[in-house]
């Protein structure tokens, strides 16, 4: 990929002819939608909640045309129907714990328009959901074993975990963040705000040295984690309302030099959007997507599929009030 | 105590009660040699019953890893694939689960692995993200009691772990049966995995294990990885494929190989009580013998109890 150019210019398209995301990822997802009205991971996959999701926040943008409102309509109904009694939502409909999707889905709601107090239950739970790594047992369990001296983290610095009892991590503390910089600040619950501090200190601590994210291990062993692609792009779009702070503008050096060696359609269009939400020229993304696509398809993928057709989209609407909302 | 397993239908027992496993080594000093020639020999000496059947091979896909040092090379992965087809096989699936990096695709492209391959699709399967199912455990070593796991997973006729030759700085090696928490689904547990942490790697894995045996195992130690693996270690050329119808058996062999003792290896030690052979006596071995194509891996300092006397002979329980 060569020929720096501006974010916007990189999804116009040539005059005339549909773009990518109209002639691949948008048709692709209606065709995926399974009659309940959820997505599967893959096509004729039982439907799950994360792949749901990401399809519904890629389709909103889209509601202009009918079939894809109806999509919209029949995907929110069956996701306003798996939520768990506590308010969460499990990762597939039958488990009975609430995880990390929780965040997407309200995400997902909120963005649909969502008022029927799904989304307020969901952020209830998710502001009661702590991680286990920080309380006084597991942090005394912690210093007394091998692992305190192996990895270089403040575990009372809490975020958000995969699944519930179980240690913070990036990605599922960047949705959550995100998700709650999507409502107005009035919707949430007051100990909200607390919460959001104490995540955004936890991604700073687990940032690796040189810039950029992992899973959230900088130092293992007294060696620098490696960043990877993904976490450090939903860590950037979680933090975008300090983007002026030295970690993050490092992060973004790391991403922008990453981008132009990314070989997966998912990494590569999660990488541009955060780097058009943080204002930085990308190389076009159009061409890249339609090899990569040329060589697997994707691997039919709903959520890479997604990502692509909101990274191509003139605008992401959850991602573009989470901008604003940080510039106010 | 007599469970039946899950996945193929054969019994947990007792190592007293089970017959002696069979472990071959073959020596192959790089991944550009006939492969395929030398696997499908190889398998040919065991009583593998795969023909129209359905092969699952678990490699181990760590991350994106440009330089071949990581990852079990597609080489291998693409040799046991044609292997399998030769002896029958209806279907040959490679499926992973990579615990830290989400984008399978780029962990794919950037280890060439359609170079290899062919079409990554439909043979390619993500474990992360594949339709699941809830499994009561098959043991109570962690308290985890069930766990979910992939459709692909549980429908293949014969699952073969397929790690590369590493250390671990965790569970002091990752190798056959560390492989297996590549069929956890992450889409239920996240990137990391880390329900099982919580749970105790060494319990977790024996449950795994218990509960979806792999039937088989290919090692690939062309190059495997010395110090501070699975992933920032130093790259350590060792030549050779260790197979086995024992994952039990096959890692204690791998472990001898890079002159460490089986025995000392918490996950190895108790999986010995019920899913397989650590003991010489009781595995018959095909090809090389250890003491030729011995390796001695560095670790790092709090795995050093692991390794064997230089004078090689710290192999069994009695020498201790």
């Amino acid at each position: 990929m060569s020929g720096q150019v501006d974010g916007s210019e990189a999804f116009a398209g040539k005059p005339g002819q549909a773009s990518f995301g109209d002639r691949i990822c948008l048709p692709f997802l209606r065709d995926a939608q399974n009659p309940d009205g959820g997505w599967g991971y893959r096509p004729a996959h039982h439907s799950a909640i994360e792949p749901t999701c990401w399809a519904l926040l890629a389709l909103a943008g889209s509601e202009e045309r009918s079939e894809l409102a109806a999509a919209c309509r029949r995907g929110r109904d069956w996701l306003l129907g798996r939520q768990l009694p506590d308010g969460s939502w499990p990762a597939f409909p039958g488990q009975s714990k609430g995880c990390w999707v929780t965040p997407l889905a309200c995400l997902a709601l909120h963005e649909l328009g969502n008022t029927s107090g799904a989304t307020a239950r969901g952020v209830e739970w998710l502001c009661n959901a702590w991680p286990g790594e920080g309380t006084f047992w597991q942090r005394l369990r912690a210093r007394l074993s091998r692992s305190s001296s192996v990895v270089r983290q403040n575990s009372s610095l809490r975020g958000w975990s995969w699944t519930p009892g179980t240690s913070s991590w990036v990605e599922p503390t960047a949705y959550v963040l995100l998700m709650l910089r999507n409502h107005f600040p009035e919707a949430l619950p007051g100990r909200a705000g607390n919460r959001q501090k104490l995540a955004e200190a936890m991604l700073y601590d687990r940032m690796c040295p040189d810039g950029g994210w992992n899973s959230g291990n900088p130092f293992v062993y007294g060696v620098a984690g490696e960043p990877l692609v993904a976490p450090t792009a939903w860590a950037l779009l979680a933090l975008e309302n300090h983007r002026e702070r030295a970690e993050n503008q490092k992060s973004l050096s790391w991403l922008a030099l990453a981008y132009e060696q990314i070989q997966g359609p998912g990494s590569l269009a999660l990488a541009h959007l955060c780097l058009r939400t943080y204002g930085r020229p990308a190389a076009p993304l159009e061409a890249a997507l339609e090899r990569l696509y040329a060589a697997n398809r994707f691997l039919r993928s709903v959520p890479v599929t997604a990502f692509a057709a909101m990274a191509l989209a003139p605008r992401c609407g959850w991602l573009r009030r989470t901008a604003a909302g940080a510039r106010q | 105590m007599r469970m039946m397993d899950a996945s193929s239908g054969q019994p947990l027992a007792p190592s007293f009660s089970r017959r002696a496993s069979r472990v071959a080594i073959r020596r192959a000093e790089n991944y550009r040699g006939d492969l395929s020639t030398l696997l499908t020999e190889t398998l040919l000496e065991f009583d593998l019953s795969v023909r129209g059947k359905t092969v699952l091979l678990k490699p181990n896909f760590v991350g994106p890893d440009p330089r071949g040092v990581i990852n079990t090379h597609p080489a291998v992965v693409a040799a046991a694939r044609e292997s399998f087809l030769r002896l029958g096989a209806d279907r040959v699936l490679v499926g992973d689960g990579p615990a830290l990096e989400r984008d399978t695709e780029a962990v794919a492209e950037t280890m060439r692995l359609r170079e290899y391959f062919g079409p990554l699709e439909p043979s390619f399967v993500d474990l992360n993200v594949d339709d699941v199912r809830r499994v009561p455990l098959r043991t109570r070593a962690s308290s985890l009691r069930e766990l979910y796991f992939p459709e692909t997973v549980l429908g293949a006729d014969l699952v073969v772990s397929m790690p590369k030759l590493k250390t671990h700085h965790w569970a002091g090696v990752t190798l056959s049966l560390k492989n297996m928490f590549g069929i956890v689904p992450g889409s239920c547990y996240g990137w990391p995995k880390n329900v099982l942490h919580w749970a105790g790697i060494t319990r977790a894995l024996l449950d795994i294990n218990s509960t979806v045996r792999p039937g088989f195992a290919i090692v690939d130690g062309i190059v495997g990885m010395e110090g501070n693996g699975p992933t920032q270690g130093t790259p350590k050329p060792c030549g050779v494929l260790v197979l086995g119808d024992d994952p039990v058996a096959v890692d204690a062999t791998c472990a001898r190989i890079m002159g460490l003792v089986p025995e000392r290896i918490e996950h190895l030690a108790h999986a010995s009580f019920l899913l397989g052979h650590l003991k010489p006596e009781n595995i018959k071995q095909i090809g090389e013998s250890v003491e030729r194509v011995q390796t001695p891996f560095e670790v790092i300092p709090e795995f050093r109890r692991l390794r064997a006397r230089k004078d090689g002979h710290l192999w069994n329980m009695n020498c201790l």
